[in-house]
């Protein structure tokens, strides 16, 4: 279309990139939650994994925290909003109906702070995301703004299950979904790749065992992966 | 209330039922799309939703056959005009607006001078606020023919109600109202000099920004501010983000006049554009609206549209100016200073509901002030006499009440003038108050304009 600006395309990166961050992390925590039922201090792995101090009283004070507080950079509710600050200056780009869904994600997560059953009450959040993506495929006629979105969603979740330890079939087939998204991404743009960091990271997933030796430096190399900053 | 009110607010109950025993769900779908408007207060910004009242105002086919003409004559003047101001001032030099009231206003732009804009269209969306009083008649309150806001809620209200109350729309004859966007589009594409149609935003603080990014979705205009856009060439260009540029036919700048080049207007403004200025006088950029118009919808200027109206169409105008003098002429400066208590008094300067006095709420010292800035600032002020308007039903915490509230018509002229069968109808949720304007804590509602 030759219409997106650079503001834009940034816009509808970082809102692929905090949408999947919001859906990943409700994901894991549910996932953790779980866990927590055997374990209570099962939430510790987590916070190792990014290398989080715990200094929680409780698993409940953890969840809450990751949850609801919007102040933490890596709560659900933190992601959330941030994606909303996105779609709300995407409107015309990916449409009402979509950015109807973040404000119903935003609903749902408030509601569910009061709820009895935390996990019952947050599953119509990852329903709600799953209709958002769904509605942006549906809406977003742009194939290079659609493209972008999508960058911005398979580069995130790559890099969640890099530092969550994600099986490497699973890490694997994100990273080659994320490589035939790049190719799409026109020349003289900030998402292009910078070919030597790309051959790093390919090396770096070729195999269970370089997975296993590099994750460290596949998430160096997946932080930079673009020629310039976005 | 009185016994014709009360009737009235029974009637209301029962013909919108159905809107009523769903104005939570409608609310709550509004505000899942995001029906907002920032306001400032103490310097802070904050969104907030739009309070919607579900029962509509209907205008019965034959109030707006009357209106349609009317508004279509007004415009086509008030277009008129504006050509006639920024070239020859016939107007003037045929002593029938004294020049004060050009030279001295705050919207006239000495640099808009000679500048003939594509299709001489100046006021390509103006946004004319009626009231209706109780007896019936229509009356102007005023013209907005810079940028005037709020079509988007009663379109998108209309969309959403249609969804939580069908049964309401199938037992009225209401005409469709959602074709905005194909007229808006259609007068963006008469003026388009070659290129991509944008709307031109401040940013999401901006207080309208639902408004023009819903605008933009609806228009398939591209949504853009100023640090993304460039003139070269005497051509305006949007930036794109691979280093490439597109250009821009038509711009629907959102934004006031003073600000949209600082080269030309205002030199500190962050959210113009250099030179826009010189690719619209090159006749290679549509700007929505003109600049310039300021000087047409003054609030001193609105006591000379009737004459206008006569001057340059040679037509009686169909609708009427509430009762207004001017403090500029001896007669009538005169009658206000001796019915101060009774008149409201408007600053020309104010907009959005502010600088606007009723002389019955002055005490005696306030009086006496105003009455001695009249005196010395008479070009400063309008008088009015207070239209005793229409009530209309409102629901307010489960109960119908009555409110002040006015009309705002939007006509667009492209091709031809037209008048969108709709409107905002915005309401004072203080039964004391007259202001109905969304920043002073108004609500809307959406405009029923009946089709037999």
């Amino acid at each position: 279309m030759g219409t997106i600006s650079l503001e834009h395309s940034s816009r509808l990166y970082w809102l692929g990139r905090y949408t999947e961050r919001t859906f990943r992390t409700l994901e894991a925590l549910q996932g953790l939650y779980d866990k927590t039922i055997d374990n209570p201090a099962a939430y510790t792995t987590y916070l190792a994994a990014f290398g989080l101090p715990d200094h929680y009283d409780s698993s409940t004070a953890f969840f809450r925290c990751f949850l609801y507080n919007k102040n933490n950079c890596d709560a659900v509710a933190y992601s959330l909003e941030r994606a909303y600050d996105n779609g709300i200056v995407l409107r015309e780009a990916i449409s009402s109906e979509a950015l109807s869904f973040l404000q119903i994600a935003k609903d749902t997560l408030k509601r569910s702070e009061h709820a009895d059953n935390i996990l019952l009450s947050l599953l119509p959040l990852k329903d709600t995301f799953y209709s958002f993506w769904g509605c942006i495929m549906d809406q977003v006629y742009d194939e290079e703004a659609w493209n972008l979105i999508f960058c911005g969603k398979s580069m995130e979740r790559l890099m969640l299950s890099l530092r969550l330890k994600a099986p490497y079939a699973e890490v694997s087939r994100i990273f080659q979904k994320l490589c035939r998204r790049l190719r799409f991404v026109p020349e003289g743009t900030p998402y292009r790749c910078d070919p030597e960091r790309l051959e790093k990271l390919t090396a770096y997933l070729s195999s269970e065992t370089e997975y296993n030796m590099h994750t460290a430096q596949a998430i160096h190399e997946l932080e930079r992966i673009f020629e310039v900053s976005p | 209330m009185t016994h014709t009110e009360i009737r009235q607010a029974e009637e209301a109950q029962s013909l919108f039922t159905e809107a009523i025993g769903n104005a939570g769900e409608i609310n709550e779908l509004l505000r899942r799309y995001g029906v907002k408007f920032g306001i400032y207060k103490n310097g802070v910004f904050k969104e907030q939703f739009f309070p919607f009242d579900p029962i509509p105002r209907v205008i019965p086919a034959e109030d707006f056959h009357l209106i349609e003409k009317g508004l279509v004559q007004r415009v086509n003047a008030l277009n008129k005009f504006l050509f006639d101001m920024y070239h020859e001032k016939q107007i003037v030099r045929d002593s029938i607006i004294p020049e004060d009231f050009i030279y001295l206003s705050k919207g006239y732009l000495a640099q808009c001078e000679g500048i003939t804009p594509p299709g001489e269209i100046y006021s390509h969306i103006s946004g004319i606020d009626l009231v209706q009083g109780k007896d019936g008649a229509w009356y102007i309150l005023e013209d907005n023919l810079r940028i005037p806001s709020g079509a988007s809620y009663p379109l998108i209200a209309r969309e959403l109600t249609r969804i939580a109350c069908p049964g309401a729309f199938a037992q009225h004859h209401i005409t469709d109202n959602r074709n905005y966007a194909e007229l808006l589009r259609d007068t963006m594409e008469h003026v388009n000099c070659g290129g991509i149609r944008a709307i031109l935003t401040p940013g999401r603080y901006n207080a309208a920004y639902f408004e023009h990014s819903y605008l933009a979705e609806l228009t398939d205009a591209v949504l853009v501010q100023n640090d993304e856009l460039f003139v070269e060439g005497n051509k305006l260009y949007q930036r794109t983000y691979n280093g490439g540029k597109t250009q821009i036919g038509v711009l629907y700048r959102r934004i006031s006049d003073e600000y949209l080049d600082p080269l030309t207007f205002y030199p500190d403004s962050v959210i113009g554009i250099p030179n826009l200025m010189e690719a619209y006088r090159s006749g290679n950029l549509g700007l929505i609206n003109a600049p310039g118009n300021g000087v047409a919808d003054d609030k001193g200027i609105y006591y000379f549209v009737p004459k206008m109206i006569r001057y340059y169409l040679g037509e009686e105008p169909i609708l009427q100016n509430a009762p207004t003098y001017l403090p500029f002429y001896d007669e009538d400066r005169q009658y206000v200073l001796d019915r101060l208590d009774t008149l409201v008094l408007k600053d020309v300067s104010e907009a959005g509901g502010y600088g606007v006095v009723f002389g019955s709420d002055l005490t005696k010292e306030q009086l006496t002030e105003l009455r001695d800035t009249i005196l010395a600032e008479p070009r400063r002020f309008i008088a009015q006499e207070v239209i005793d308007f229409l009530d209309l039903p409102i629901l307010d915490n489960g109960q119908t009440v009555l409110r002040k509230a006015d009309l705002r018509a939007f006509v667009l002229t492209g091709k031809e003038t037209k008048v969108w069968a709709s409107g905002l109808t915005r309401f004072s949720r203080n039964p004391d108050s007259f202001v109905v304007n969304s920043s002073q804590g108004g609500g809307f509602k959406d405009t029923w304009v009946l089709s037999r």
